[in-house]
């Protein structure tokens, strides 16, 4: 599962950037002028990728088909009516009211006879399920009249606010979609009063795949933004969205900090430590690399606020 | 001829020195040469050259120059060595299934999740190496009972079969184990990034022996590219020497690809332009082959590493853009006329 993420991660980098500047654009919540509700109860509206939905009045058989969204669901207090989840939000099966038997699938090819007999009546996908040039595999659904709501990744703490408030609109819970989103402010704000006072800024490397294949990232990331809050520089801040990186291009930028949220191999820290030619990098002479949590900086979602905080007290731990 | 010679020489260790001194960051000759000096003959100390710039070119870009042109200069000899012996311009130990036999021990291991116990980094080259070699010989021991005389074309047949074989099985392993896909997908693009001097210590050697024994060959390769009757004619035992020059072939190629993923093109393209220029004699085109694909190996990586820096192609890739027009233009070029 850890490493299907890891797959997932970098198929989000060849399109979360278009993705994102493509619902930056098309932002429409319910309470805009555009949602019409009919005389059945039927909201139209549009979803975060642009697309014109049908939000049925009664929103009580749900499926998920991104960990991120599932995550959002819960939280918002709809575990119990969750009615399918994706294979990788396998973990989350028995929090929150999400029922232990509740159904997985592939969402790259999911099952579709079988998502249409459990009669959902809103289906969450992460637009990533549209790559590698395939046919949307949700198309049958969306054909049969169900409410197919795509969210594409999000690349920015912005973007996650809107996808929470759309989801809590849609799902009939806005109410508690707007603590979530208040609770993030203020978590932000926390961090951003004490960032933006420090002058001296730490360089930071952020690894999301280990070697020999080392990801990190560039900016229009909502991981680059959470650098910049906490007071610190990413090395790669020059560079745009997800990018594989070499060896020398790390060791040549002699970053301060080194954070890494690989879970797949069994000593993140200690491997990148250990790498040949890695011992002169101030990060690692220092000892200043740090594992952040795989999860919550991985996913799009509020839970980023944990990854946020692990990053400010593993970079500046005197200041937060 | 000893011009020509002395120039591929010194060409080669301008091309080396190129490749350890642009990168990310460039570094002047003189510093890789006090690192060097100071390294090797533990003389003048670090004449006050930055650690880090120190670690980058002693950790990092003299082992992945190194590992570049010691792989390219095995693959280069043993496509010399398949080109003669099954006389055919195209053949390569690809063709008879080095590569597939190695993805799908690399597969094996990769999905099973198995370690060496000591030598950990080991286990996918040497689960590579060793399904590298089955394949190819159970390809050459499964024509040799077909076809007594070992015909090249029975040969080149039966490689194939067994290299769609064992590819069909791979895709079957990689598409019930989805999640190890990536990896395998990634080991098998070929790539020298993250070569330390342990590869080079472990490769170089090898190749070198390899390399060195197919020279006493050299003989029989240029006879059997007149055709066997000829060979057998000058008192050349033909299957025997196959059997050995296909081993060898097979062998630099299967520890090449073992150590850095499959890289094609290179030992199509080297022994042809090598042909080209020097004549076919065997004593010349074996080791210029070794040279000229060396050189050609780091300068591919030199591209791959700093076209998009900070991030890097699969060398694979550079080697087919830069050498598929390459090779048309000198293979053609004396056509015209």
């Amino acid at each position: 599962m850890k490493k299907a993420i890891l797959l997932i991660m970098v198929a989000i980098l060849a399109f979360g950037f278009i993705s994102c500047s493509k619902t930056d654009s098309n932002v429409q919540l319910i309470e805009d002028s555009n949602s019409v509700e009919n005389s059945s109860g039927v909201v139209n509206t549009k979803d975060r990728a642009g697309n014109d939905i049908e939000v049925p009045k009664t929103v009580d058989r749900i499926i998920s088909m991104a960990p991120s969204t599932t995550e959002i669901l819960l939280d918002l207090g709809l575990g119990d009516k969750i009615v399918a989840i994706d294979r990788n939000a396998k973990g989350l099966k028995g929090e929150k009211g999400l029922d232990e038997g509740v159904p997985e699938f592939d969402m790259m090819a999911p099952d579709i006879e079988k998502l249409v007999s459990l009669k959902p009546n809103i289906v969450f996908t992460s637009g990533m399920s549209n790559l590698e040039g395939k046919a949307e595999p949700y198309k049958p659904l969306r054909d049969l009249g169900v409410c197919v709501a795509e969210i594409p990744t999000s690349n920015s703490i912005e973007a996650i606010k809107e996808d929470i408030i759309f989801i809590a609109d849609i799902t009939k819970t806005s109410e508690k979609g707007r603590e979530i989103v208040e609770s993030i402010d203020a978590e932000v704000d926390k961090i951003a009063r004490i960032g933006k006072d420090i002058k001296e800024k730490k360089t930071v490397y952020f690894e999301i795949a280990a070697a020999p294949n080392m990801y990190s990232f560039g900016s229009g990331v909502f991981l680059n933004e959470i650098i910049e809050l906490v007071g610190a520089t990413n090395i790669f801040k020059d560079y745009n969205s997800w990018i594989n990186v070499s060896e020398e291009s790390v060791v040549a930028a002699n970053p301060d900090v080194i954070l890494t949220n690989v879970n797949y191999i069994d000593d993140p820290v200690g491997e990148i430590k250990s790498r040949k030619g890695w011992e002169n990098i101030k990060a690692v002479k220092n000892n200043e690399v740090y594992y952040i949590d795989n999860n919550s900086s991985n996913l799009p979602n509020h839970n980023f606020v944990k990854a946020m905080k692990e990053i400010a007290k593993a970079i500046y731990p005197d200041k937060y | 001829m000893k011009i020509k010679v002395v120039f591929a020489l010194l060409g080669s260790i301008i091309i080396c020195m190129l490749g350890i001194a642009i990168g990310s960051v460039l570094i002047p000759f003189n510093d890789i040469i006090a690192v060097i000096g100071s390294k090797v003959l533990g003389t003048a100390k670090d004449a006050g050259i930055d650690k880090v710039t120190l670690s980058i070119i002693w950790d990092m870009r003299i082992p992945r120059v190194l590992m570049a042109f010691a792989v390219g200069a095995a693959l280069s000899v043993s496509g010399a060595i398949m080109q003669s012996t099954l006389k055919n311009p195209l053949a390569s130990s690809y063709t008879l299934g080095v590569s597939s036999g190695a993805a799908f021990g690399a597969g094996i291991v990769i999905t099973a999740g198995l370690t060496l116990p000591i030598l950990g980094f080991l286990t996918l080259p040497l689960a590579g190496f060793i399904f590298g070699m089955l394949t190819v010989l159970g390809a050459v021991a499964f024509a040799a009972s077909m076809d007594r005389s070992m015909d090249t074309n029975t040969i080149i047949l039966s490689g194939m079969v067994f290299s769609l074989f064992v590819n069909a099985m791979l895709t079957l392993m990689s598409s019930l184990k989805r999640e190890d896909a990536q990896k395998l997908i990634m080991w098998q693009m070929g790539s020298f990034s993250q070569k330390s001097w342990v590869h080079v210590m472990i490769f170089l050697p090898i190749a070198f022996i390899l390399i060195f024994f197919t020279l006493f060959y050299v003989r029989e390769l240029d006879l059997l590219t007149f055709g066997e009757e000829h060979a057998k004619a000058a008192g050349v035992d033909a299957n025997k020497v196959k059997w050995i020059l296909l081993g060898l072939s097979s062998a630099l190629t299967g520890c090449a690809v073992s150590f850095s993923g499959v890289i094609g093109f290179v030992d199509l393209v080297a022994p042809h332009v090598v042909r080209k220029i020097y004549g076919s004699s065997h004593r010349i085109v074996v080791p210029i082959s070794a040279i000229f694909g060396g050189c050609f190996m780091v300068v591919a990586d030199l591209i791959a590493r700093t076209i998009i820096s900070p991030s890097e192609l699969p060398v694979g890739a550079v080697t087919a853009l830069v050498g598929a027009p390459f090779f048309g233009y000198v293979y053609f070029s004396g056509r015209k006329r």
